[in-house]
């Protein structure tokens, strides 16, 4: 069940030259990959979405990886551990898993939810390659099989699905590459679970603030990313 | 410790007729959804009423594009009012809030003075106790101006949805007008049973980013609410007080105990909590209390006692 949290910094760790990892140690008692918080910084008005990146159930710690993009993110890497942090979780749909030939795409701080997919996959024993892409070295969180610096994690994209025959590609990052993955994935007739990010108000589904659109029996409707999402089929999402 | 000593009744002694309700504190419409979204954050049991999402005849889709925009201690909205339309709402929204026994208003919108009066009878047909109308639409008929910005269609909107619906009429009041008060006392002539106010202000949202030498503009025009109304809602409900009698459900960046306190002290009957409940979902029901407890440590019985102690000490 979704509730509202007071949760304690358990470590907080740069892990880029502009990324954080933060543990909190909470009473959440169950997280999936895909699902995200919503964390209240104060003196800003909204409260802040984050992918989760990893969940210990028994440890009782949720972790997440933020890039730093303003006041919100700001704030919370000037949290101390023991500090309090108030957070809303668990919130949002989930990856689906399947037993299949996984491709984890992560661009940018899209890494995020990709690693906590990474771990639930390898302890279900299911074949999966997780490839990130950065600008550049000091940009680079650890993780993945394989990191593409400098240029675009699309550029091999098609070549790694044919090589390790993939038969299904989860995906976070900014927009634009998540539109091309969802077309290389629809060329090769492949499915692709996409993990969208938007703003929001109200971050459990009431506000509608946060919607992006889908195409459904063909009619196009608007699904909010924070309770119909954050993941999508690739296949229904209708880009702007 | 129970919380009967919040029991607020919303009375037009000019229509006698009143609304009931276990606590004075309302969530506002377009930040609750329909009925129990909110029920994994608040005990229903200490809940006011939910003003449900904004009705309208048919469903709406909603704007495309950004609909959020954030500011300095608030928010600017541009959903485009998103709803399920009044069929689905009867069909399926409907039955939850009163099987869970939830107080609410039904908060209508509509573009013409026919959808009004259309979505009034059918409130009337299905016993609905409360209506919240949002006047803040524009109206096709006359160029797309507001219906809620000049008196005289707003006297004519009120009156013909007074006589579908016999239930507590309320009337949200939109603050972007240079002179609310005859806003008020056509509402009121009209026949409505309580105001409501304000809706949320114009805003203009701009963000501007500086990258690859170029300058990238963001900009998000709708709605303004949060904390940075209330100096505004404090004074648009004190010119209404001046002249109306009807009964006043007070909102605009209400965030605390001492909000409550200032806006009974400029004429408040009741509240709704809007953009406070995205930060706290827990609010409604969180304030409720706060302000139980604080009427039992200082001896006030009733919130009418409150409300008298707070106004004759002024």
């Amino acid at each position: 069940m979704k509730k509202q949290f007071i949760g304690k910094i358990n470590l907080i760790e740069k892990v880029s030259i502009d990324a954080y990892k933060m543990e909190i140690f909470s009473e959440l008692e169950e997280a999936y990959p895909g699902q995200f918080i919503s964390i209240l910084c104060p003196t800003q008005t909204l409260r802040r979405p984050f992918s989760i990146a990893g969940f210990d159930k028994e440890k009782q710690l949720t972790t997440i990886i933020f890039k730093l993009k303003g006041d919100g993110t700001n704030y919370l890497k000037d949290l101390k551990i023991g500090d309090e942090i108030n957070f809303l979780a668990p919130l949002g749909n989930t990856f689906e898993i399947e037993n299949k030939n996984c491709l984890l795409v992560g661009a940018g701080i899209g890494i995020a939810p990709m690693l906590f997919l990474k771990k639930e996959l390898d302890k279900k024993n299911i074949k999966n390659y997780l490839v990130s892409g950065f600008k550049s070295d000091d940009e680079v969180i650890s993780g993945s099989d394989e990191n593409v610096v400098g240029g675009s994690v699309l550029d091999n994209l098609e070549q790694i699905i044919k090589d390790k025959k993939i038969e299904i590609v989860y995906s976070c990052g900014p927009q634009i590459v998540l539109k091309k993955i969802s077309e290389i994935c629809l060329s090769c007739d492949i499915e692709s679970q996409i993990a969208m990010e938007k703003v929001m108000a109200c971050s459990i589904g009431v506000c509608r603030g946060c919607v992006i659109r889908l195409a459904k029996e063909n009619e196009v409707v608007y699904a909010s990313v924070c309770k119909d999402g954050p993941v999508f089929k690739g296949s229904e999402i209708v880009w702007e | 410790m129970g919380i009967e000593n919040l029991k607020t009744i919303l009375k037009n002694e000019r229509n006698d007729i009143s609304f009931e309700i276990k606590t004075p504190i309302i969530s506002a419409s377009g930040t609750y959804g329909y009925n129990t979204e909110f029920a994994d954050f608040i005990d229903l049991n200490c809940f006011g009423a939910i003003s449900t999402k904004g009705i309208t005849l048919e469903k709406r889709p909603g704007n495309s594009g950004d609909r959020i925009f954030e500011v300095q201690n608030g928010m600017i909205n541009r959903i485009g009012l998103e709803n399920v339309g009044i069929d689905n709402f009867i069909k399926e929204k409907l039955p939850v809030l009163r099987e869970k026994n939830i107080d609410f208003l039904l908060n209508i919108a509509g573009s013409t003075m026919e959808d009004y009066e259309k979505l009034a009878t059918i409130a009337n047909d299905n016993g609905i106790k409360a209506l919240e109308v949002n006047v803040s639409c524009p109206n096709v008929k006359s160029g797309c101006l507001e219906f809620g910005l000049n008196p005289t269609s707003l006297f004519e909107l009120v009156k013909k949805i007074r006589r579908s619906y016999n239930g507590f009429l309320i009337v949200k009041l939109s603050p972007n007008t240079s002179d609310i008060k005859p806003l008020a006392t056509a509402v009121q002539s009209a026949g409505a049973d309580c105001i409501s106010a304000i809706n949320t202000l114009r805003g203009l949202g701009v963000k501007i980013d500086f990258a690859g030498n170029k300058f990238i503009k963001k900009s998000v025009q709708g709605g303004l609410s949060g904390t940075c109304i209330k100096p505004v809602a404090l004074f648009m409900v004190n010119q209404i007080k001046q002249v109306v009698d009807i009964p006043i459900i007070a909102m605009g960046g209400i965030s605390k105990l001492s909000d409550l306190f200032e806006f009974i002290a400029v004429g408040a009957d009741a509240f709704q909590i809007g953009t406070m409940n995205f930060i706290d979902p827990g609010i409604c029901t969180n304030l409720a209390l706060e302000l139980s407890k604080f009427m039992d440590e200082n001896g006030f019985k009733n919130f009418d006692e409150l409300k008298g102690a707070i106004r004759n000490d002024q």
